[in-house]
Formats: C-alpha cells, sequence, structure tokens
C-alpha cells in the first residue's frame, strides 16, 4: 500500500505579475500514508496544494517543474478529465472552508449532495465520522447557523463523502480546540491507514505534524518577504495610565440567538482597562458570537453592552464612529474580512483617515509602519488580498484594526491561520502595543495554551454560558484537575 | 498583455460604430433631404444604398440618423445603471431601505413602458428627447434595481462590509468604496442589457414618432417611413434595422469584455 499517489518535483507557480509564489517545491505522498507540508506564512503552502488539485488562482501559473496527481498531470489534463479527477478521486478542503459552503443549503443537504455511498444514510455517518453531533438537528442548520469549527468539519464530511483516493487539507485543525484537534488527527491517522488514502496536508503546529505526519515537507518563501521590524509607535501616549484598572468594556446579562436558536444565555464579561483577558471554550460555543455583540455586529437580544460606564446601541448604526473606533475587531475568517477590490494600502490607509489618525500625505509611511508592525513588508501594500497567503491576510486585518488605534482590541482567533514563530510575533506585538498605549486586550481562543502567558484574566464559555472566570493562573490549575 | 489585446478587439466594433454615427455627418456623401434617385432607387452609381421613398440617399441617411439614438441609449442606459447601483447597494447595506425600495420597484413593474411613452406624448406632445430619456429612466430603474440588489446582497453581508461598518464607516463610503467596486462584473452586464433595452424604447418612440419627426434622419424613423418600399429598393428598411442590430449586439460584446478575468471580483474564488 506504499504506491506514490502525488509526486511534485521542482514546481515554480508565479502569479501574474512575475512574483513567485512557489520556488522549486518538491513532494511526494504515497498511499496510506499522512504528509504535512509546513513552511511560514507565505512560503507557498496553499498554492502547491492548489496545485495538486489542479485548481491554481486565476492569473496564477506554473513556469517550471512537474506536477503528476494519480498518474495524471492535473495541471495540462483536459478540464473533462480534471472534473472526473476531482469528483471521484480527490477530496479538497481549503483553508477558509466557511466561504466554500453554499450559504442557502442545509448541512443535510450539503453532505448528500457529494455522497456517493448512497445506501445507507450518510449524512448520520459522515457526521459522526467528523465527530459533529448527530442528535442536536445540526444537519438541520444552514453553514451560517455553525461557528468556524463547525464549519470546517462540516466541509471535511463533504470531501469524504466522495470516498477519494487523495485527499487535500489546509490547515485542516485551525479553530479546533485541542480535543477536537486530536480527534481529527486520530481520523487522519485512521483514513491513511485503514482506508488507504493518501492524505497531505498543511499545518503550522509542529507537535501535530510530528504526531500524525509520515513525512514532513518544508517549504521556503520564494523570497524573504517577512521581515519583521518591529518599530515602536507614534502615537502619543494614553492619558489614562494602565493601573486604572475599573471596568473598560463591560458584557452584562447578555443573550442572543441565531435564527431560532439561543447561543447566549446571559453572559456577564469584562475587559479592564489595559487589562488582557483569555475567552476561551470549546468550538460552537457562542465566542464569536459574544464578540460581535460587543462590537454591535450581532443584534442581542437582552442584556447590555457599556463602554466607559456609557451603554452602547445593540446595532453598530446605533453607535456613535468614536465608539466604534474605541472597539476594535480582528474577524476569525481572514479571507472574507478582506475587501477583494482595494489593496492593502487602501484598506489600512482607510481608518487613519477616517479617525483622522494621519493626514493624506502621511498615511503611506504610517501604513509602511504598520505593516512592520504585524511582520510585513511595505510594498506589500500596493497587493490586493486575493495575493496574499492566509496567515499575510490575518496580519493585515490585525494592522487595520490597530490604524484605528482603538482602546479594546478584540482578536478572534488570530493565531490559528498563523504558523507558530509569526504567531508569537504578533502575540508578543500586541502585548508591546497593550503596555505601552494602555490598549485593552480580549484574545479569544480554543486553546488555553494561547491565552494563559498573555492574559491576566480568563472567562471560560461552555454552551452560551460562562462556566468558569478567574484570574488566568487558577483558571489553568483548575483546569489541570 | 494578451489580455489587453482582447479587450480591444471586442470593444473595437462598439467604439467603431459609434464614431462612424457620430462621425456621420461629416462623412456623408449626400445631403440627408434631397433627392438623389428617384423614389425607392435601386442601389448603384452615385447611392451605393439606393434611395428611399423621397430618392433621398440611403448610405447618407444611415450615416447621419444614428447619432441621436446613440447618444441617447447610452445616456439611458448610464442614468439606469447607475441609479439602480446607488439604490440597489444601499438597500442591501442599509435592509430597511432596501424593503421600501424593492416594494416600490415591484409596483413601478407592473406599469408598461409603452403605457408610460403614450402618457408623455398625449400630456407632453413637445417633449422630445429629454420626455423619452425620463420616462425609459423611471421605467427602466425598477427591474435594474432588484438586479442589483440580489447581487449586492451577498457582498453587503461579506466580512469586510461588516469590518468597515464596525470600523465606523459611513454609508456613502460602504456603498461606493467596498460594495460597489466588487460588483463591477454585474454592472457591466445590466449596462449592456439596458442599453439593448433603450435601443428598443428608443427606437420604438422613434417608429411611433414621438421623438425625431420628419425630415430628420433618424434609423427607427427611417424604417418606418421606407417600410412600404421595401420590396422595391430593401436596403432603404435593412440598412437602418442592421445598424440598431449591430449596435446592440458590439455594445455587449463591449460591456462583456470589460469584466475583468482575474484580480477583483464578486465572488471569492475558493
Amino acid at each position: 500500500m506504499t504506491e506514490i499517489a502525488v509526486s511534485v518535483s521542482g514546481l515554480t507557480a508565479a502569479a501574474a505579475d512575475g512574483r513567485l509564489l512557489l520556488a522549486d517545491g518538491d513532494l511526494e505522498a504515497r498511499r496510506g500514508q499522512v504528509t504535512a507540508l509546513t513552511g511560514p506564512s507565505g512560503a507557498g503552502k496553499t498554492t502547491l496544494l492548489r496545485a495538486l488539485a489542479g485548481l491554481l488562482p486565476p492569473g496564477t501559473s506554473r513556469t517550471a517543474g512537474q506536477v503528476r496527481v494519480l498518474g495524471h498531470d492535473v495541471l495540462t489534463l483536459p478540464d473533462r478529465d480534471l472534473r472526473e479527477l476531482r469528483r471521484h478521486r480527490l477530496g479538497y478542503v481549503g483553508q477558509d472552508p466557511g466561504s466554500a459552503l453554499n450559504p442557502r443549503m442545509r448541512v443535510r443537504r450539503l453532505i448528500r449532495e457529494v455522497a456517493v455511498r448512497r445506501g445507507d444514510d450518510p449524512v448520520a455517518r459522515l457526521l459522526a465520522e467528523v465527530r459533529l453531533p448527530t442528535d442536536e438537528g445540526l444537519e438541520h442548520r444552514r453553514p451560517g447557523g455553525l461557528s468556524g469549527g463547525q464549519q470546517r468539519r462540516v466541509a471535511l464530511a463533504r470531501a469524504l463523502a466522495r470516498d477519494p483516493e487523495v485527499l487535500l487539507l489546509d490547515e485542516p485543525t485551525a479553530g479546533l480546540d485541542p480535543a477536537l484537534r486530536d480527534e481529527i488527527a486520530a481520523l487522519l491517522r485512521d483514513l491513511a491507514g485503514h482506508r488507504g488514502l493518501a492524505v497531505v496536508m498543511t499545518c503550522h503546529d509542529r507537535a501535530l505534524v510530528e504526531r500524525i505526519a509520515d513525512h514532513a515537507v518544508a517549504l521556503r518563501p520564494a523570497r524573504t518577504t517577512a521581515t519583521a521590524t518591529v518599530r515602536a509607535r507614534t502615537a502619543k501616549p494614553s492619558s489614562r495610565t494602565p493601573s486604572d484598572t475599573a471596568a473598560l468594556l463591560a458584557v452584562r446579562g447578555l443573550t442572543a440567538t441565531i435564527g431560532r436558536r439561543d447561543v447566549l444565555h446571559g453572559v456577564d464579561f469584562t475587559v479592564a482597562r489595559g487589562g488582557s483577558t483569555g475567552l476561551i471554550g470549546a468550538s460552537g460555543c457562542g465566542k464569536t458570537t459574544l464578540v460581535r455583540c460587543a462590537v454591535g455586529l450581532h443584534s442581542r437580544s437582552g442584556g447590555s453592552v457599556e463602554l466607559d460606564g456609557v451603554p452602547l446601541g445593540p446595532s453598530v448604526h446605533d453607535r456613535s464612529r468614536e465608539q466604534r473606533r474605541r472597539v476594535q475587531l480582528v474577524p476569525q475568517d481572514p479571507l472574507g474580512a478582506l475587501n477583494p477590490a482595494r489593496t492593502v494600502g487602501a484598506t489600512i490607509g482607510r481608518p487613519l483617515l477616517l479617525h483622522r489618525r494621519a493626514t493624506r500625505a502621511e498615511v503611506s509611511d504610517r501604513v509602511a509602519e504598520l505593516l512592520g508592525q504585524v511582520g510585513l513588508p511595505a510594498d506589500l501594500a500596493a497587493r490586493h488580498p486575493g495575493e496574499l497567503s492566509g496567515g499575510q491576510r490575518q496580519r493585515v486585518s490585525i494592522a487595520r484594526a490597530l490604524a484605528a488605534d482603538p482602546d479594546v482590541l478584540i482578536c478572534d482567533e488570530v493565531t490559528s491561520a498563523l504558523d507558530e514563530d509569526t504567531a508569537e510575533t504578533v502575540l508578543d506585538l500586541l502585548m508591546r502595543l497593550r503596555e505601552r498605549r494602555g490598549l485593552a486586550l480580549v484574545l479569544i481562543s480554543h486553546d488555553l495554551r494561547v491565552v494563559a502567558r498573555r492574559t491576566e484574566h480568563v472567562v471560560a464559555l461552555a454552551d452560551g454560558r460562562v462556566t468558569d472566570t478567574g484570574p488566568t493562573g487558577e483558571i489553568i490549575a483548575r483546569h489541570r484537575h | 498583455m494578451s489580455d489587453r489585446v482582447r479587450v480591444a478587439l471586442r470593444t473595437a466594433p462598439a467604439l467603431l460604430l459609434v464614431t462612424v454615427a457620430v462621425a456621420g455627418p461629416w462623412l456623408a456623401p449626400h445631403p440627408i433631404d434631397a433627392p438623389v434617385t428617384a423614389p425607392y432607387g435601386t442601389p448603384g452609381g452615385d447611392a451605393l444604398l439606393g434611395g428611399d421613398q423621397l430618392g433621398r440617399d440611403v448610405l447618407s441617411r444611415v450615416l447621419c440618423g444614428g447619432r441621436d439614438l446613440i447618444v441617447t441609449s447610452l445616456l439611458i442606459a448610464v442614468l439606469v445603471t447607475g441609479i439602480a447601483a446607488l439604490l440597489g447597494a444601499v438597500g442591501a447595506v442599509r435592509p430597511a431601505v432596501g424593503r421600501v425600495v424593492e416594494r416600490a420597484a415591484d409596483v413601478l413593474m407592473l406599469l408598461p413602458a409603452v403605457l408610460g411613452i403614450l402618457l408623455i406624448t398625449l400630456s407632453w406632445p413637445d417633449g422630445g428627447r429629454p420626455a423619452i430619456v425620463g420616462v425609459a429612466v423611471v421605467f427602466g430603474v425598477p427591474y435594474a434595481v432588484r438586479f442589483v440588489a440580489g447581487a449586492a446582497a451577498p457582498v453587503a453581508a461579506s466580512g469586510y462590509v461588516e469590518a468597515a461598518t464596525a470600523g465606523g464607516e459611513r454609508l456613502g463610503h460602504l456603498v461606493v468604496r467596498e460594495v460597489l467596486p466588487n460588483l463591477r462584473a454585474t454592472l457591466l452586464a445590466l449596462f449592456g442589457l439596458r442599453f439593448v433595452a433603450a435601443v428598443y424604447l428608443v427606437a420604438t418612440t422613434g417608429f411611433l414618432q414621438v421623438g425625431p419627426q420628419p425630415p430628420a434622419a433618424d434609423w427607427a424613423l427611417m424604417i418606418r417611413e421606407n417600410t412600404a418600399g421595401i420590396l422595391l429598393n430593401p436596403w432603404a428598411v435593412l440598412a437602418p434595422s442592421l445598424a440598431i442590430g449591430l449596435l446592440a449586439i458590439s455594445v455587449n460584446l463591449a460591456a462583456e469584455a470589460l469584466v475583468p478575468r482575474t484580480g477583483p471580483r464578486a465572488v471569492v474564488p475558493q
């Protein structure tokens, strides 16, 4: 069972403007084995994976090298044969599976649509296989009613429904809590071991790669893009001192629904001035809905949100521009959060002008500075989001939030699309900004480890209720037992 | 660069046709109001496409007769697409406004455009071009709004519009900078469709003699005037008919070519 299913040699791919996306990529994946692609953000992991599916992004072309998947050169295969290959023999799950699910279809139809074995009930079997509950009516929801982690697993179930021979996964465990991650990892091992699939996945979690992958292929960036020059911010220090620990943002008794389903049941949540608060909980427990209510993007059905003691309106439209500026959210989905029609420079520059944080002449310098702060080169400003990797988009999204010069920065799983080194750099940057400017931070994660070292206070959510709250040290101690 | 060549090739017919129609009066070999052949004279000699019902040169009249039609139709298409784009995008970003706009569109859609034309001719007989443009815009916008609103809804629900809203952006910025640039393909297709509809409407008014009056040269008017002699000199009817048809096709071809194939699009490739 160790037949070679996928082989790539010397693959070089370039964007329409000649920029190298992937230089000299080599990869060999065998049936019955898990092959992991590792490498820093922007190294071309996604480009290589998409090349395997014959799905290079528009405008991108192969300039050198060979790609053979199940005996076919997928990049020159006629459309008809490529469709046939993708329909029956390849499974591909992108980095942002939520946007690949038709928002109008319910989970049940999404899975049934692609299932090949129609005899038994494929929906229940596949949902159980990806560790989604089968008794909570989840199969009757639409993608909008699922959390990020659940969407990812539905997309995986769709890929498995085709009974593929090769499974291509882009960051399959991003946004999943440790228990789920281990279960999905076990599932992937099992698929490779028992069903003889060739699994190729990109992953930035080294521990996971070591545990489940038979081979790891490390990619290096085509040219060194990330020069992490973290410079001092020129903004004047805030008049408030970090020692002032009165609650800056206070959420009280918050309830919210998605459709007719209650997702939050009276949640209390406070963020101290200049403090750092962690929000943890399993996939689907309402973390994202909670912060969306806090910034006014999701309407609450009860409770209140106060900023500096002033009640905030339930919808973002009821809030003043200044109120909106002071609480910034970095959303979970890095692909959808950036306008595909605007350049990175325009996206980051806009809040600077809007909130009068820079004059028109200063904008390009400030944009370059902000890009430098999140470890991106200044020439990225001329690109469109479609030309960036997932990790780069995530950092642009952070830079945009910082450009507004907020008092509270809410980061929803910001490190899920970043490799470990970049994630550390970004989190350390947030920590420094917090110290220097009295920026209050909210870090949302399914992973207690991410928030452990960087927060003073942790709120644990489960099924829309606060189950535990207190100083980080105590919570960690309690969760160990 | 092959992309640019492709766009140039596909926009060339429309540009050529519009240029010829606009420059027609200078290119015409004969005056449009003096007979050069016998009535319905056959093609040949001095008159390449023969003569019309009064023996005037058909070629000269075709060259001169398109300018008004094209300019009016383009104006209507631009106005309808522009107004619909704004209303549709505003409606998508502000659902409360959207509901009002769509209900109003539903009601207006029930009235046929021809009824509007008849109404305007009765109540404002000297209205001429402005009246036609007004009627065409009022009756064209409702359809177009529904079209744009449908395309704008998913864009308005996207993460970047939410991020901009949460960042404190006002309605104008959301509509003009965030939503509309991502609808470029849809709006160009809409423009092509509305142009064809406008040509149809303007030609109909010409045929009904609401717009240009004889002896003016006008493609639609020429078709009406010369139908009686279609067997004697078919070119007197065929030439302006072909011109109208080619105009509609070439403008749609150009609009389609201008849709970006790569880079920013409304649909996120995944």
